[in-house]
């Protein structure tokens, strides 16, 4: 039968190093290799930088959500002894371009506001002086004549907005920057043949990382020194560093971005392009290099990396027995004031939207909304974490509904072990996996039917106790696609194919092997991750690995750690530049045992004949003698001195969308499979939660470092129950952002984590990554939340309560037994 | 985040700093600043004159004194959760302790900075309310004491004049028959809480005797529940009464409203949370 | 504005500047004495990245102005380690993946040493309350419970060594 899919060929695996038991380094939990340093407190973050004759900046930022600038009156502050200068947006502009947007058509923005401010925090002027502290007295001297418009707040209220409500009148007539529909797949005919439709608003409220550092930069500008060297914590800055030159109207070759250790990510500083477009500014009209590190104010209302603000119509087509048949859905997405990368986070979605489940077919309307909220940008999860809950939610509704058991339900309806490589009516494949083994483990590990039991047996009691299972997908290793493939297809923007990740390595003549690395450390283990690849592809003892980081004139292709790609990526680059790095240690090496290069082996950190023992040279040895004794080899260029290769890895596994955009391609095909399993009970009077028992089981196909996997898992899962229980950023009417600090945020601490978390994995390696590796940097925030949402409802079953929005802190959670008790009442 | 620039004076005797405050000058005493300092750094509070009390003597104890247990103004929190004499005195000063902040704030802030502060979500505020606590409040001429009923009057604002210093609290030592319970809800633990209702009571022949209840983070100040204490004064405890006056006292109730926890809210909670803590009261009375 | 006197002993070693007084302590730690171990996070005294020891007490450095720790005895992360060594806390940091971008990790350490210099045995959840006033996006915490947890074992075996070791 002839399918929407049938022309997304699946491509050949390029995989040369196959998964394989008994590795020396490859699954060993090693110390990493970066902790020392950062242990004893020289890690070198972005606010440890100095350059000589530093100044700071101060931002002077918008009280209000929509208001057009009348004037700026900076006398008073330039008056201030200390004072170097104060630059308003008008300033900046003779410097600087505006920001680079990935939306197409892009939505305008400039990194000082010019005329019109469109979100509490938005920055209007800055003041560069001796130290931070003067220049927040003179950012307090500047005074600000406003117009106040009318602010948008309500994601559909948005939408309907006229006049001076709309935030980008001379570029759209609405706040509505995209509307998209797709259908992948026999939707209306599947819709149609349905027994049961099963229909869910579903909510999922705005929050970020918030890593503990924020965001900074330090920037100088000399114009007969090579122009701008920046220092920033990004992670593109060996990516697109030109895009940034761009806006600061120089040629990559005057612009040097250098990496520093990133205090935490999580998406939120994949590309931090503004700041360093408005700190390379400043320093270039200031005339002195100027240092600006966001406070946690500036960080939370004008950092740029607010997450997904989603509003689900969801319809999932059901058969009598249960077996689900299609999905759809029409999502409006609260992006804030500006669109930096498109809807790129709902193209991740679209990776993995059926999840673990056989769903044939899929459509979507997509609206992008503009408000007057700080823009969005990446966190954990990118997008997908919204679509793993809405697709659970919407099993556990059709259980309600059906009167089935959840559990059961999803077993029914899952893919099978010999179904992979499979394809979901987007065009996505999951390359491997064996859900049932998640599933089972994860259900032996809990307890699940112990649980049960005590659960029911509580309930009984009036205790409200209640258990959640969930089985999520965890995409990994991105192709770019997803930014644009959701596009206009008249205007899709940059239809870029290419995410590449290149390493440097080099044997000095001491036998070390010297890496250089293009992507920033930001709390992953590069180091340890490329250390314990290299040492098993290679035989080099860890000690002799010593790492480094590129900037962006030294370095090669990177795109660092985002969209659980780096482990993936980095191992392929290893593999690549091992097999370039064996090849000439065995032609040195061969040469030097007079042997031929196939008479030859790698083995503990020497070239070996194969087979016999004590005919050997040690790396160290053919180092040296490569490097300094160029005579002792034949002529020709094969033998030209020193051992040193750069080599790079391209996307494993990937193809184009349609031109039709009936399917999307195959972009996010390294795909891990999660269930986490958890107990919890609430407080139906207060409304408080209280995690009894946590389980989760990971599949992230071959493990490089099982401790440092788990550390992900952990954390991802915290930020997790963070989303899920107590982190929501409020807005007032005018567009006020009511918490935005850590008092009233509410990340957890240790005392709100669960006390008896325990982790698993299987491991199904992926047929098309370097040893079968497979990413696992997200999977804890793509799995609690729908868990947890499932437990509690399960707990206030008694109740009728109905979770249809995160997050459920206790005022909320309690709100709904209240009305559920009144309904009940009635 | 930085502060606004402050003329800075670290007296070292108590007339010198009470010397201070006799001044036109905006005058804001510095004792631990674990209130005052994040209120600056956001530039919220903008003194133009702080006067760092850490170095005045004899301020730093928890003793008894007069049948009563008494805190000086630079005792710090953690020090007074640690004491032994409240340990064994007002067990409801150490329960409310495990809720409030976390250790390094404990470590400098002191209890009377926490009540000059008077935040409405504040527990110590009821908790003092309860116990019948006395305020110190020092002036160069002399020195009065305020009853803690009286000493707060809204968000940010106590009965101190601009002259005075709270310099210590008097805990009348309850007595040797009386109970106690303590219940709060936050956020997290650690965080200011949404509703705090503490309680002292006693029970004699089966009958409740002198109980004071208190709660904060309901109106803009933390404050004493006369109606509730005056339907639980010589009553026999029951279950159905606890219920009943914690429904009354819910209703009376117009409590304060926020985007993340609103009047509904804090109205449930006091009507949840106030039964479970006369009864834990109660409960202990009984052992 | 009138500069202060400021001398206090940092790691060990006597430092003396003439500041503002309005200069937080964590702002003269990280730039006048050029100790950038210690970590900004909030400033407003809820992350705990900040966390120094002064005389004997984890505290937020960023909500103590510099001048109020005039002749105190102050530790930073960079007095932790010392002849080249990792303190043992530091260590089982390391061995148990106690951090991941590190940033939160001197307030940690710091936090940590309060509590085991005090409770040389804590239990998972007196450790657990020891560092909830430190923030942690990256962990989840877990492993910086067993860190600590597997530092008060190393630490109390080295003291019960030298108890044991004749005089």
């Amino acid at each position: 039968m002839a399918s929407h899919l049938d022309t997304n060929v699946i491509p050949p695996s390029r995989q040369r190093e196959a998964p394989r038991a008994g590795m020396t380094w490859i699954g060993q939990s090693i110390k990493r290799v970066e902790d020392p340093r950062i242990l004893s407190g020289k890690g070198g973050y972005i606010d440890d930088v100095t350059v000589p004759g530093m100044a700071h900046a101060a931002m002077v930022t918008s009280p209000h959500a929509h208001a057009r600038i009348v004037s700026i009156d900076t006398s008073k502050a330039k008056a201030l002894a200390g004072v170097i200068g104060v630059y308003t947006g008008a300033d900046l502009a003779t410097v600087v371009d505006p920001c680079p947007s990935f939306a197409s058509p892009p939505v305008p923005q400039h990194a000082m506001a010019i005329d019109k401010v469109r979100h509490v925090g938005e920055v209007v002027a800055a003041v560069v002086a001796e130290d931070r502290y003067i220049a927040e007295d003179a950012a307090g001297l500047v005074e600000v004549e406003w117009e106040i418009l009318p602010a948008n707040v309500d994601i559909e209220a948005a939408l309907e907005a006229t006049g001076d409500a709309v935030l980008h009148p001379d570029d759209r007539e609405s706040n509505k920057a995209l509307d998209e529909s797709f259908s992948f797949g026999p939707v209306e005919e599947d819709f149609a043949a349905a027994d049961h439709i099963i229909k869910r608003r579903l909510r999922w409220n705005r929050s970020s990382a918030q890593a503990i550092e924020t965001c900074g930069v330090i920037a100088q500008f000399d114009p007969f020194k090579g122009g701008y060297t920046i220092h920033a914590n990004s992670n593109f800055y060996n990516f697109i560093p030109f895009v940034i030159g761009g806006s600061l109207r120089v040629s990559p070759g005057e612009l040097r971005i250098v990496p520093v250790l990133t205090g935490g990510s999580f998406g939120s500083k994949v590309f931090t392009h503004k700041i360093i477009i408005l700190t390379g500014g400043l320093a270039r009209l200031a005339g002195v290099p100027v240092k600006y590190i966001e406070d946690r104010l500036e960080h939370f209302t004008n950092s740029d990396s607010h997450g997904s603000d989603r509003l689900y119509d969801a319809e999932l087509a059901v058969s009598k027995d249960g077996t689900f048949k299609s999905l759809r859905f029409t999502v409006l997405d609260d992006y804030g004031a500006y669109l930096q990368f498109g809807v790129g986070t709902h193209g991740n979605a679209m990776a993995q939207v059926t999840g673990p489940y056989q769903i044939g077919s899929f459509a979507m309307r997509v609206i992008a909304v503009l408000t007057n909220k700080t823009q969005q940008g990446p966190y954990r999860g990118f997008g997908s974490e919204v679509t793993n809950w809405v697709m659970e939610r919407m099993v556990d509704a059709t259980a309600a509904e059906l009167g089935r058991d959840a559990l059961e339900l999803r077993e029914q309806n899952m893919i099978q072990p010999d179904q992979f490589p499979y394809m979901i009516p987007t065009g996505n494949i999951y390359d491997s996996g064996n859900f049932q083994e998640v599933l089972g483990q994860a259900k032996e590990m809990f307890g699940l039917d112990a649980w049960r039991e005590k659960a029911a047996k509580l309930r009984a009691e009036g205790r409200c106790v209640g258990i959640g299972v969930a089985t999520c997908m965890e995409r990994s290793v991105y192709g770019p696609t997803e930014w644009w493939s959701l596009n206009n297809r008249e205007t899709p923007g940059f239809t870029l194919t290419s995410t590449p990740e290149g390493i440097t390595a080099r044997f000095d003549p001491s036998g070390k092997l010297f890496i250089t690395l293009n992507s920033p450390m930001v709390g992953n283990s590069p180091e340890t991750v490329v250390t314990q690849i290299l040492a098993e592809r290679l035989t080099v003892a860890p000690e002799d690995i010593v790492i480094n980081y590129s900037d962006s004139q030294s370095g090669f292709n990177g795109v660092g750690p985002q969209g659980s790609r780096f482990t993936a990526m980095i191992a392929g680059a290893c593999v690549s530049a091992s097999i370039k790095l064996e090849e000439r240690l065995k032609r040195f090496g061969a040469h030097m045992l007079q042997r031929r290069p196939e008479d030859v082996e790698l083995r503990g950190g020497m070239v070996a004949v194969k087979g016999l023992k004590d005919q050997e040279k040690s790396f160290a040895e053919i180092a040296l003698t490569s490097s300094f004794f160029r005579l002792s080899f034949p002529d020709g260029e094969e033998f030209d001195s020193g051992i040193e290769t750069t080599a790079v890895y391209d996307h494993p596994i990937s193809t184009d969308p349609a031109e039709d955009r009936s399917h999307l391609g195959i972009f996010y095909p390294i795909v891990g499979h999660i269930c986490h399993i958890v107990a919890v009970e609430v407080d139906p009077g207060t409304g408080k939660v209280e995690m009894l028992d946590y389980s989760a089981v990971h599949d992230n196909g071959t493990i490089v470092n099982p401790r440092t996997l788990a550390g992900q898992v952990w954390g991802g899962t915290a930020n997790g129950i963070g989303t899920t229980l107590s982190e929501q950023f409020c807005y007032d009417s005018e567009g006020q952002f009511t918490n935005p600090n850590f008092a009233e945020f509410a990340m957890p601490t240790a005392n709100e984590m669960p006390r008896n978390f325990k982790l698993g994995h299987v491991e199904t390696p992926s047929p098309y990554t370097e040893y079968g590796i497979k990413g696992g940097g997200e999977g804890g925030r793509l799995g609690a939340p729908s868990a947890l949402t499932s437990a509690i409802e399960d707990a206030l079953s008694n109740y009728g309560v109905r979770i249809s929005a995160l997050p459920v802190t206790p005022p909320i959670l309690r709100g709904l037994i209240r009305e559920a008790g009144q309904s009940a009442a009635g | 985040m930085k502060p606004a620039a402050f003329e800075y004076e670290c007296p070292t005797d108590l007339k010198a700093a009470l010397a201070f405050l006799d001044a036109d000058t905006e005058t804001r005493i510095l004792a631990g600043g674990q209130s005052l300092v994040p209120m600056m750094n956001f530039r919220m509070a903008t003194p133009e004159r702080l006067i760092d009390i850490n170095r005045l003597p004899d301020l730093d104890y928890v003793r008894e004194e007069d049948g009563d247990i008494v805190i000086g103004a630079l005792a710090r929190h953690g020090d007074i959760k640690a004491s032994e004499l409240i340990a064994e005195h007002l067990p409801v000063v150490a329960e409310a302790y495990e809720w409030i902040a976390h250790a390094a704030v404990r470590n400098r802030g002191t209890l009377c900075g926490n009540l000059c502060h008077a935040d409405p979500a504040s527990e110590m505020p009821a908790v003092m309310q309860v116990l019948g606590a006395r305020m110190v409040a020092s002036r160069l001429s002399g020195s009065r004491q305020i009853a803690a009923e009286d000493f707060f009057l809204g968000t940010y604002e106590t009965a101190l004049e601009p002259d005075e210093m709270l310099t210590e609290v008097r805990i009348p030592k309850p007595e040797p028959n009386s109970s106690w319970g303590f219940e709060e809800v936050a956020m997290r633990k650690g965080d200011y809480a949404w509703c705090t209702v503490v309680v002292m009571l006693s029970v004699e022949d089966g009958k409740i005797r002198q109980p004071r209840i208190a709660v904060s983070g309901i109106s803009d100040h933390a404050h004493r529940l006369g109606a509730t204490e005056a339907g639980l004064e010589g009553r026999a405890p029951d279950t159905a009464l606890l219920e009943e006056l914690a429904q009354s006292a819910a209703q009376d109730a117009d409590p304060i409203g926020t985007e993340t926890a609103n009047s509904e809210y804090r109205r449930d909670l006091l009507r949840v949370l106030m039964p479970r803590v006369l009864q834990a009261a109660i409960d202990r009375a009984g052992e | 504005m009138k500069k202060i006197a400021v001398s206090v002993t940092v790691n060990g070693r006597q430092r003396e500047a003439l500041i503002a007084p309005r200069m937080l302590l964590s702002d003269f730690v990280r730039q006048e004495l050029e100790l950038p171990g210690t970590h900004v996070g909030c400033e407003h005294g809820v992350c705990g990245s900040c966390n120094v020891i002064v005389d004997g007490k984890a505290v937020r450095s960023c909500l103590m102005f510099a001048v109020q720790a005039e002749g105190s005895q102050i530790t930073t992360v960079e007095g932790f380690s010392a002849d080249g060594e990792l303190h043992p806390i530091q260590t089982a940091f390391w061995e148990e993946h106690g951090l991941q971008c590190g940033f939160c990790t001197p307030g940690m350490l710091a936090s940590a040493k309060e509590l085991l210099d005090a409770n040389p045995d804590p239990t998972d959840d007196e450790i657990r309350e020891a560092i909830s006033g430190n923030l942690c996006r990256c962990t989840g915490y877990e492993f910086i419970i067993n860190a600590i947890r597997s530092a008060a074992k190393t630490l109390r075996d080295t003291e019960n060594k030298k108890t044991l070791q004749p005089a």
